[in-house]
């Protein structure tokens, strides 16, 4: 059976296009090349010791943000097997050892085979501790990574794992921006790495991971403790036993229903019942009123909206752990940017949906259906955002930061809301249409709306940015907020404006994008030049990975 | 001033012309041509893969087509869109709806976006959840993600009703949707056409056709082979389903094939 699967991988990948299979080689072939640098520059074995327990961890920690950051992993779904008259359990094993077939596999293999050079440097009577210690490691990487991935996946059937995944993801997306500040002291206190290598608490943090336990046997058993050495290894295996088996449960096809449980009518659900509407009764209303339900309610759209929330709170909470209180009141502003790139593809969020779009197309539809959009994202996330920075503010007692922080919320609110909006119409990525949905990163790939919100939200904000920095050297800082208005909120409506006349020439290509995928979508384009839009489609068309499957 | 358009009694409800559409190297569409008149129903039989929905999707505004034009009631779906969308229900198939929403919830957001009086939104979307069985449903509060495949179509045939178009488009509408609610749903096509209403739909189902619509297209291949009134396009042929056996073609299954079925 697994002969089959792995060919069926095979199969599926080769139909497949990626936009970025080159970089994620380069990373992997780049990040095993410096794995082997540090093992052999290093001066000491003890050196070398604590420089592979930090690769090692990096080397988890990125096969457990790849499937989840990347898209198009569920190459092989589990679904496609629920009718098979197989043992599920098995079939989720199969689908676990498919998952060690790949580029990325066998550099983890050559990366982790550091682990046995350091063994036999150390004391070649090691050598096959190390062996052992490079298999376990390999297969604990792996089907951690997949364990993440399907626990983000099963998560999304229930309000608290959507909660549990948010904070998750939440975690990773503060790590991704603001990590370096956490590891930045322990790098500056470590000097020359390869010289001295780790030290202090970066050293203790690290020997307590899973990821170093084969490296600790290794040491043990140079140092002549064979006891101690059979022990960290022995537990090692046993974590990896544990978690191919429950990765395999977590892969295994699962029959129960979709959707999230609920015992109760969803809030404002009563529509029909002659109450009073807080929204006008024109479609700008009905939109608004769309979306705050749809944001409210979507298990995926809440990961957004959740996780952006979060992942502010933690960037704040990574400034104060590593001594950079400047940092916290700034939790509610990250938020505000992290949800502005959350909102980037909303049409690709709602798939196929849009059908209703154009076939209830009158003469306001299509700019109510932008405006509404921005409405909800804007009265979502504001409010939170604020009430973050506030709390930030009283708990850390930096109340300077307030002109800076309000100047910022506002016009990065304002910027990435018009953003998100024109992205959303430009560079739809649909993923798998909402009725079918299952993992966490179904609603399609957002990496070049991520790129383009990272380098535009600060370039259309830099009128501000220079008042706030002029402003603070002449001990003015208010005078910002002003300009932060007249920033924002023209920026929003003014990129809402393009959107949505965007949205209105290119209707129907924008659904035949979500309905038919990119191929098709490419044939609406000319091939080079045309408007700045134009090469911003061609860009997503070329970049984001498609993990819908074509056809209608 | 006098208008140099033909009366709207001669306008056809639905009319493409010359649709074609390519997809990947594949003719999907080549050429089709149909007008139906105001009042009648109209059966759009092929086979899977002939180029109904195709031809549907560019007929109502869904799909830009690489050539041809469609008119609705003599309005260019292509030209002015929202003079055509107007007059026009639509109910593809296999497409997404807002899924976080309630029938109620998503039938009230449909009339507001419609420019339908809230007053009215909620009277007819009363009425089409009780007469479409789906009032439970919307008592329970469950939303359109955690509706059955059946229950789908018949949403999404509420919204196509909800601002009383004069011309329907349905896409398989049958599909899925069991026998009970099914001759609900022919008893409110019928109402509609007596009422000078106009119904399109498609489907593989030959008896379904025959039984219920007026008017037959066969298309295959992406091109029209057969349009015209039931009794025309049958001939002498004892059913439709020999007619379009006859034109389309079919596949015998031979003594020996599947012979391992029978073991």
């Amino acid at each position: 059976m697994v002969e089959l699967l792995i060919r069926l991988k095979f199969t599926l990948g080769r139909h497949t296009r990626s936009g970025t299979r080159w970089l994620t080689v380069l990373l992997l072939v780049g990040g095993t090349a410096f794995t082997w640098f540090l093992a052999v520059a290093a001066a000491s074995d003890a050196v070398r010791s604590s420089l592979l327990m930090l690769a090692l961890a990096v080397w988890a920690g990125s096969w457990i943000l790849g499937p989840t950051v990347t898209n198009g992993v569920g190459v092989l779904r589990s679904q496609y097997f629920t009718l098979l008259p197989l043992d599920r359990n098995r079939v989720g094993l199969g689908l676990l050892v498919t998952m060690f077939v790949g580029f990325g596999p066998v550099m983890t293999l050559v990366s982790a085979a550091a682990l046995a050079w350091h063994a036999y440097v150390s004391d070649p009577a090691t050598l096959f501790l190390g062996l052992l210690g490079v298999l376990t490691l390999v297969v604990f990487s792996v089907s951690l990574g997949r364990l993440v991935f399907r626990g983000l996946g099963a998560a999304m059937h229930s309000r608290l794992g959507m909660e549990i995944a948010s904070l998750q993801w939440g975690l990773i997306v503060a790590g991704l921006f603001f990590g370096w500040v956490a590891v930045q002291p322990a790098f500056v206190a470590s000097g020359n790495l390869t010289e001295r290598g780790f030290e202090g608490t970066a050293a203790s943090v690290l020997a307590v991971l899973p990821t170093s336990w084969p490296v600790l046997a290794v040491d043990a058993a140079t140092a002549g403790s064979w006891s101690a050495a059979f022990a960290w290894l022995g537990a090692f295996a046993l974590l990896t036993v544990v978690t191919v088996l429950v990765t395999g449960r977590l892969l295994a096809p699962s029959v129960s229903t979709r959707g999230v449980g609920r015992r109760s009518r969803p809030l404002g659900s009563r529509v029909l019942e002659d109450r009073r509407s807080l929204l006008p009764d024109t479609p700008l209303g009905a939109v608004v009123g769309k979306e705050l339900r749809s944001w409210w309610r979507d298990p995926w759209r809440g990961l957004e909206l959740r996780s952006a929330l979060y992942a502010g709170l933690f960037i704040g909470l990574l400034g104060l752990v590593a001594d950079f209180p400047q940092v916290m009141p700034f939790a509610g502003v990250f938020a505000a940017l992290i949800m502005g790139m959350g909102g980037s593809n909303m049409y690709g969020h709602d798939g196929t949906a849009l059908w209703l779009t154009v076939v209830g197309q009158d003469r306001d539809t299509i700019r109510a259906d932008v405006r509404g959009r921005q409405i909800a994202i804007a009265v979502l996330i504001a409010p939170p955002a604020t009430l973050l920075s506030a709390a930030a503010i009283v708990a850390s007692g930096q109340y300077w930061a307030v002109p800076h922080v309000l100047a910022c919320l506002l016009v990065f609110t304002g910027v990435s809301n018009g953003l998100a909006s024109l992205l959303s119409v430009v560079t739809v990525t649909p993923g798998v249409d909402p009725h079918k949905r299952v993992d966490a990163n179904d609603t399609g790939d957002v990496q070049v709306q991520v790129w383009i919100m990272l380098l535009a939200v600060p370039l259309l904000s830099s009128p501000t940015l220079a008042v706030l920095v002029w402003g603070a050297i002449q001990g003015i800082p208010w005078i910002a907020v002003p300009v932060a208005l007249f920033n924002g909120v023209p920026a929003a409506w003014l990129l809402g404006r393009v959107a949505h006349r965007r949205l209105e020439s290119r209707l129907p290509e924008t659904l035949t994008r979500i309905r038919y995928g990119k191929e098709i979508a490419r044939r609406s384009l000319s091939t080079a030049g045309g408007g700045l839009l134009d090469r911003l489609e061609r860009g997503a068309l070329a970049t984001n990975e498609e993990i819908k499957p074509t056809g209608s | 001033m006098e208008s140099a358009e033909p009366s709207t009694s001669d306008v056809a409800a639905l009319e493409l012309d010359a649709l074609t559409k390519t997809f990947n190297e594949t003719r999907a569409a080549d050429g089709v041509s149909l007008a139906v008149p105001r009042g009648t129903m109209l059966g759009l039989v092929g086979p899977n893969g002939a180029g109904k929905t195709t031809s549907l999707s560019m007929a109502v505004g869904l799909l830009r087509p690489d050539s041809g034009a469609a008119r609705v009631l003599g309005v260019d779906v292509w030209t002015d869109p929202v003079g055509a969308k107007r007059n026009l229900g639509v109910l593809p198939d296999g497409l997404s709806l807002p899924e976080r929403l309630t029938a109620g919830e998503l039938l009230d957001h449909w009339g507001r976006l419609r420019g339908l009086e809230r007053g009215l939104t909620r009277t007819r979307a009363r009425e089409l959840l009780q007469v479409l069985e789906l009032d439970r449903a919307e008592r329970d509060g469950v939303l359109v993600a955690e509706y059955s495949t059946g229950m789908r179509k018949k949403i999404g045939l509420a919204t196509a009703l909800l601002h009383a178009p004069e011309v329907l488009v349905l896409d398989e509408p049958y599909e899925a949707v069991d026998p009970v609610s099914a001759r609900v749903l022919t008893a409110i096509l019928r109402r509609f056409t007596d009422g000078g209403g106009t119904v399109v739909i498609s489907s593989h189902v030959m008896a379904l056709v025959e039984q219920l619509t007026d008017r037959v297209s066969i298309i295959a291949d992406g091109r029209v082979l057969a349009d015209g009134t039931l009794s025309e396009v049958r001939g002498t042929d004892a059913t439709l389903e020999d007619t379009f056996v006859r034109l389309v073609g079919a596949r015998e299954v031979g003594e020996g094939d599947l012979a391992w079925l029978n073991s």
